[in-house]
Order: C-alpha cells, then sequence, then structure tokens
C-alpha cells in the first residue's frame, strides 16, 4: 500500500512538475571569429552583450586570434565547419590580368571553394557605400563581405609636448623628418618606436615612404609585374636609401622586441617622439594615455610637400558568413543589428576606421587629424600586390631587410638582392 | 605447442586486443602520412570543396627548382641540418653531464632532477613566452646584466645567425630534461659491482666514466641519439614562437606550416597551399628518414660491438 501511495506522489509530481516548466527554448551558438585588435575586441565584447540581451535565443561564441593566425584559424574552422562570422582581411587585392602563374589570396580561394555565403541581396548591404562593397566585398559580381571600414598605415603619430619642448616643427619633407630625428636622438629622446617582435610593423611603419615615392601603388604593382619599373632603378635607390635610414636612426633600438600591441603604449608614455603606424593604434594610444597631446601626419618620404599630402591604406576587417553554418539566421541576424547606422557608428567611434558607412562620421581626435587627407586616402601597395611563383624572400619592398632587422646596410647591394629575387619569380611564370 | 590464449577462435583474441591500437594508428599515423604523399602531387588548398587537380611532380619541381624561391628552400635545408647538428650534440652532451652529476648522492638532487625536467612540460608557448620576456631587449634581464658589461643586443630580434642561435638555446633548454632522464634511467641500470670492482683495481673517475658507464650507456646513448636528431630536425614550433616568418632563420619544419597555412609572405593575405606544403613534408620525410636510418646504422653496429 505504501509503495503504491508513494509511486502514485512521484507520478503526481513529475506530471505537475512538466506543466509548470515552462519549454526552454532552443538556444543558437552563433560563432564569431575576430583577429586582436584590443579597442575593436572590447567593442565587439560589449556589442555581444547587447546582442544577446536583445536575442536572448542567441549566445555569441566569439574567438579571438593573434592577426598572424587569422588565415590559418579561418581555414582550419571554415574545414571543420565550426565558425559562422568570419573576420575578413584584405579582401582587395584579386589576381589582375597583367598577373600569370599566381595563387589567388586566401579569401578569393574561400570564396571560389564556395566556403562565403552570398551576401548580394541583403538588405544590410545597402547601409554601407556602394564604392566600398565593389572594391572590398564583391567578387564574380557577387557581394561576399561587408567592410567596416578603411584604414591608413601611411602616417605617423608625433608627440606634441616633446615636439614643442624640443622647437622641433612637424615634418613636411624627407629632409625635415632626419632633422627631427638627429634633433630628438641629440636630446637623448628616441626618434620613432615600433612593435618589431610582430615583424610587420617594422615594413608597414615604413610604407608611407613608398607611397610618397610611388603616389600610384596600382600602377607600379602593374609596372614591377611587367618590367617597367624595377626595384634597383634610379627611383628605388632613393626609396632603399631612405629605407635604410628609417631602420637604422630612426627606430630606436630594441625595438625589434616591442610586440604590436605594446607600441601605442610604449609611444603614449611619451618615452619616444614619433610612432609611424596605421590609424587602427589611435584608441589603443588614448586608452593607455587619456591626457597624452598627439597628432598625425602622412610619412612625409618625399622631398616635395605635394607628394606628402596622401594617406596610403587599405580596407581593413570585414565580415563574411561561413556558406554551411548551420545558423545562417542568426549569423545574418547579427550583421544586420551590426550594421544598423546606429550600432556602426559606435563601431566607428571605438575602433577609429575611417567609416565605410555613409552616415557614419570618424567623431574622434584622429578623425580631426586625417580628415584634411580624407580625399587623398589611396589603397597601398600591399593590397594590389599577388606575387609570382619561385620569387624570391626577399622579393618587397620592405625596411625591415636593413639593419639592425635585416643583414642589409648597403642599399645598392639590398636593391639588386630584391630587383633579383622578383626577376627570378618573374623568369620563372615567363611574364 | 601450448598456446597462450587457448585453441579454436580464443586463438584469434590477441589480434582482436590488437585491432583498436592498429585502427587508431591508421587513422591518426599512417592514413595521414599516406595522405600527404598523395596531396603532394596535387594542387589542394585544403579547403573543402575547393577543387583538386593532378599536378604530377609540380609541386615537387617548383620547390627544388622554381625561381631564387628553391634556393631560399634549399637554404632552409641546410640551416635544418645546421640546427640538427648543434642542437643534437650540445643537448646530447648536456644531458649526459647532468645526467651522472645528478646520479651522485648529492643533496637535494630530486630537486634539481625536477627542475632541469620542468622545462620539457611547458607547451612550446610558454617556453616561447618564458624565453621572450628573459631576453626583452628594452629592459629585460639579460638585457639588464649585458648593459652592465657595455653589451647590447637585440636578441630574438638581431641578425638572423643570432635569432637562429638563440633559438638553438631554447630548444635546449626545452628538451635536455628528456635526454637527462633517459641517460638517467640507462645510468641506474648499471650494477654498483662493476664501480667497486674498477674502483679496487685502482682506476680513476675518467677511467670508470670511459670504460664502464660509457659503454654500459649504449642503449642510452642510441635512444637519445636517434630521437635527438630527428626531434630537431623536425622542429618548427619554437621558430613560429619566438622568431615568426623571419629571412634567414627559417628551417624546413617552419617552412611547411608557413606553406601550408598561408604565412608566407609576411602580411595576411598570402595564400592556401598545402598540395605544395605537402610536397616540403615528403622532402622532408626523406631527409629524416635517410639521416635517421643511417644514424640507426651506425648505432646499432657500435651496440653489437661494445655490448656483443
Amino acid at each position: 500500500m505504501m509503495r503504491r501511495i508513494v509511486l502514485l506522489s512521484l507520478i503526481g509530481m513529475l506530471l505537475l512538475s512538466s506543466a509548470l516548466i515552462q519549454p526552454v527554448a532552443a538556444q543558437t551558438t552563433l560563432r564569431v571569429l575576430v583577429h586582436q585588435n584590443p579597442p575593436m575586441v572590447e567593442f565587439m565584447e560589449a556589442f555581444n552583450q547587447q546582442f544577446q540581451e536583445q536575442h536572448p535565443d542567441i549566445v555569441v561564441d566569439m574567438s579571438v586570434v593573434n592577426a598572424n593566425d587569422l588565415s590559418t584559424v579561418t581555414q582550419t574552422r571554415l574545414s571543420a565547419n565550426d565558425i559562422d562570422v568570419i573576420d575578413m582581411f584584405g579582401f582587395a587585392n584579386a589576381v589582375q590580368p597583367y598577373m600569370v602563374d599566381v595563387d589567388p589570396p586566401n579569401w578569393q580561394q574561400l570564396a571560389d571553394a564556395g566556403l562565403l555565403m552570398d551576401l548580394t541581396d541583403q538588405p544590410f548591404v545597402a547601409n554601407y557605400d556602394a564604392a566600398t562593397i565593389a572594391d572590398a566585398g564583391t567578387y564574380n559580381d557577387r557581394v561576399y563581405a561587408i567592410n567596416l571600414g578603411r584604414v591608413s598605415y601611411s602616417g605617423i603619430y608625433y608627440n606634441r609636448d616633446l615636439f614643442a619642448a624640443n622647437n622641433v616643427t612637424v615634418p613636411t619633407t624627407w629632409s625635415e623628418l632626419v632633422q627631427a630625428c638627429e634633433t630628438f636622438n641629440a636630446a637623448g629622446i628616441p626618434c620613432m618606436t615600433a612593435g618589431g617582435r610582430d615583424g610587420w610593423p617594422i615594413f608597414v611603419g615604413a610604407y608611407g615612404l613608398i607611397g610618397a615615392l610611388y603616389p600610384d601603388q596600382a600602377a607600379l604593382v602593374e609596372g614591377l609585374w611587367t618590367g617597367t619599373i624595377t626595384w634597383n632603378d634610379e627611383a628605388a635607390l632613393v626609396m632603399w636609401s631612405r629605407m635604410q635610414i628609417y631602420a637604422r636612426d630612426m627606430i630606436e633600438p630594441g625595438a625589434s622586441g616591442i610586440a604590436a600591441d605594446a607600441a601605442p603604449g610604449r609611444f603614449a608614455s611619451g618615452a619616444v617622439a614619433m610612432f609611424p603606424g596605421g590609424t587602427w593604434y589611435a584608441p589603443a594610444i588614448e586608452a593607455a594615455e587619456p591626457e597624452f597631446e598627439w597628432g598625425y601626419i602622412p610619412f612625409p618620404g618625399s622631398e616635395n610637400v605635394e607628394d606628402n599630402q596622401y594617406l596610403f591604406g587599405k580596407y581593413d576587417q570585414g565580415w563574411a558568413v561561413a556558406a554551411n553554418t548551420p545558423n545562417a539566421e542568426a549569423a545574418l541576424l547579427y550583421l544586420e543589428v551590426f550594421s544598423d547606422p546606429e550600432n556602426y557608428q559606435a563601431f566607428v567611434n571605438a575602433v577609429g576606421f575611417i567609416p565605410t558607412q555613409p552616415t557614419a562620421q570618424l567623431n574622434t581626435q584622429l578623425g580631426e587629424e586625417v580628415a584634411p587627407y580624407l580625399a587623398n586616402f589611396r589603397v597601398g601597395y600591399e593590397q594590389y600586390w599577388v606575387a609570382p611563383r619561385g620569387v624570391g624572400q626577399y622579393a618587397n619592398p620592405w625596411a625591415s631587410y636593413f639593419q639592425p632587422f635585416g643583414t642589409f646596410d648597403d642599399p645598392q647591394a639590398l636593391a639588386d638582392t630584391v630587383q633579383a629575387d622578383l626577376q627570378s619569380g618573374l623568369d620563372a611564370v615567363g611574364s | 605447442m601450448t598456446y597462450h590464449f587457448g585453441r579454436g577462435r580464443s586463438r584469434w583474441l590477441p589480434y582482436l586486443l590488437l585491432l583498436p591500437g592498429i585502427i587508431a594508428y591508421f587513422v591518426v599515423a599512417l592514413g595521414p602520412s599516406l595522405a600527404t604523399a598523395v596531396f603532394s602531387f596535387t594542387d589542394a588548398t585544403g579547403l573543402p570543396g575547393a577543387p583538386v587537380n593532378w599536378v604530377g611532380l609540380d609541386n615537387y619541381r617548383e620547390f627544388l627548382f622554381l625561381g631564387q624561391a628553391a634556393r631560399d628552400n634549399l637554404n632552409a635545408v641546410g640551416r635544418t641540418l645546421i640546427f640538427c647538428f648543434f642542437v643534437t650534440t650540445i643537448q646530447f652532451a648536456l644531458g649526459l653531464l647532468v645526467a651522472v652529476i645528478l646520479n651522485q648522492k648529492l643533496r637535494g638532487r630530486n630537486f634539481f632532477r625536477t627542475l632541469y625536467f620542468m622545462p620539457v612540460i611547458l607547451g612550446a608557448v610558454i617556453q616561447g613566452l618564458i624565453w621572450s620576456l628573459f631576453l626583452y631587449p628594452l629592459g629585460g634581464p639579460l638585457a639588464e646584466f649585458l648593459a652592465i658589461f657595455g653589451v647590447r643586443s637585440e636578441f630574438l630580434g638581431a641578425q638572423p645567425t643570432e635569432a637562429f642561435a638563440w633559438v638553438i638555446v631554447v630548444q635546449i633548454w626545452a628538451n635536455m630534461g628528456t635526454t637527462m632522464i633517459i641517460f638517467l634511467a640507462g645510468l641506474q641500470t648499471i650494477s654498483a659491482e662493476y664501480y667497486e670492482a674498477a674502483r679496487i683495481d685502482g682506476a680513476n673517475r675518467w677511467q670508470v666514466f670511459a670504460n664502464i658507464t660509457w659503454p654500459l650507456l649504449t642503449p642510452s646513448v642510441n635512444t637519445n641519439l636517434l630521437l635527438n636528431v630527428i626531434g630537431s630536425l623536425q622542429a618548427w614550433q619554437l621558430f613560429l614562437v619566438l622568431l615568426g616568418y623571419r629571412n634567414g632563420t627559417q628551417v624546413l619544419g617552419y617552412l611547411i606550416y608557413a606553406t601550408g597555412f598561408g604565412q608566407t609572405s609576411g602580411s595576411v593575405t598570402s595564400s592556401f597551399r598545402q598540395g605544395y606544403a605537402a610536397a616540403a613534408s615528403i622532402v622532408m620525410f626523406v631527409m629524416v628518414l635517410v639521416i635517421g636510418m643511417t644514424v640507426q646504422t651506425i648505432l646499432r653496429r657500435r651496440e653489437a660491438r661494445i655490448m656483443g
């Protein structure tokens, strides 16, 4: 009898509980991949929080990887169908008709393999300006990415207080820049810093020098491919000589140990006078030292002031969606909410990108600094260049080949090596 | 004949028990290795859905003969051999020295054994982080110490030769514990009676080492040499963590990783070339096989001569 009572009680409780408990809504876990950029990651964490509150049925699982590892992780996670929304870099340098026997850049390989979702008909695409969608999101007439902003990497941040204290005027020509560095070095103040531990900040820091001497970078790439321009001609030798001065005399000793993420903090600490770097560093500089007084100028790589009025750069981060995602609806909703003009404006404010939505404005100090040059913004060499197979390891215009970062101390020897390394690839593909 | 597992169907039991291991070996080791060999004749990108075309020997031709890149690849092969030589010899000698010392009755020897072995259990990322901090050129411990003598260096960011030498140092530091432990195990198998007899015969320390310890350590010597040679030929993680893709420092293992996963341009816009990387892997496999087999043959002959 007792057993029967217990059994009936249990059944009753079970029925009651099943009636009382609301069915739990199935949650979607949206997997998002971004590269390491502290202000952007901070913004994305806040955005994800807000997105989850608005859409409690979606949990955002965001992974952050080093920029150097982004393509590797993108490949492996796409292969494993383990990612929904992907941070796409450099959706620009498609293979041009004059390029022979090259491997397409990784974004093109992803699109060709059918791994990126076609976003052409998504309403949020219209929030971005048409030129950006065409230049940095469209391939074979289909839209595969929305680009979130342009950045310049050819400028120099300068410390206003140190410039004033040492009676140095803001340089507008190469000679003035050299003179400024000599003044700072004589005063025991390192002229420039850079995040040399990650490698690329050293040569990217000098991209402005290439831009000042080769203002039309698309023509430069075509010229190198077709042989009308060489890396050891007269104009190039000027570039190499200046790059040597930049690497040897301008960048502070020990910069090779500074991580890319740490360099803005070192500049903001007031330890160095200048910091050649991309506009994406501005939020990190402001966060490190809010009271710090800084300015931003195009790299004065030419003796002609007019040539130093351009900012060269690239389309930076963009969003793409995995074609085979099981969470397509959530992924598209995520992009739609992100692309809302109000949210996008907040993103631009936080990250410092030059906006790619026509209604957004860069309302920051960086915005004020770059405003005079925005009309002169140009896409840089790196975004056009695709190397032929067989090129040697020195076939790039990189200041980091010079001592103390590399082995070369003679501009002519380096120029000849770079051209020979490039030519061997061009010869190999019969270009 | 008595059979351990009985007769009839029971005779298949050992094979049945071996089956999971064999399947795991095929799936995890042999299968991917064979697939790599096949991929090396294709233009595979490693992306699902991307077309894979048979390209014959093109990848090998490109790796070994196409343009300056081929010469750079061969330089990486040379650098791999240099890395192997220095890591093997120094790690072997240091491991032996430390093992012999820590085989004595010393106070705190267990602490020191643990201390020397500890780097082995840290992953390459942690090892790299420790050394990046230690070698930080702007106020790092070694930079500060050298500054006392007026010496300064960029260490890992220095000239490729110096940066490469630092990776050798870190590789040895990271793996010397394994060498030491294998030698310690070997030393502890040598009977104390041999040493006692030698002392009674008036042998000095060097004579004891040369005529008793060294010959009787032959199995440990062989194991360590083979492990060191093969391990250093295949090394790549510390190059990635400490140096990244930097001209004049790549070894073959890292070159393969960088090529396969699109990291060769120094920027984020390079290509995925797993077919080509697979061909480079096969080149490395052949190199490891030839060197490994040669070393093993020499060591076996030596072992046969010494141990009888």
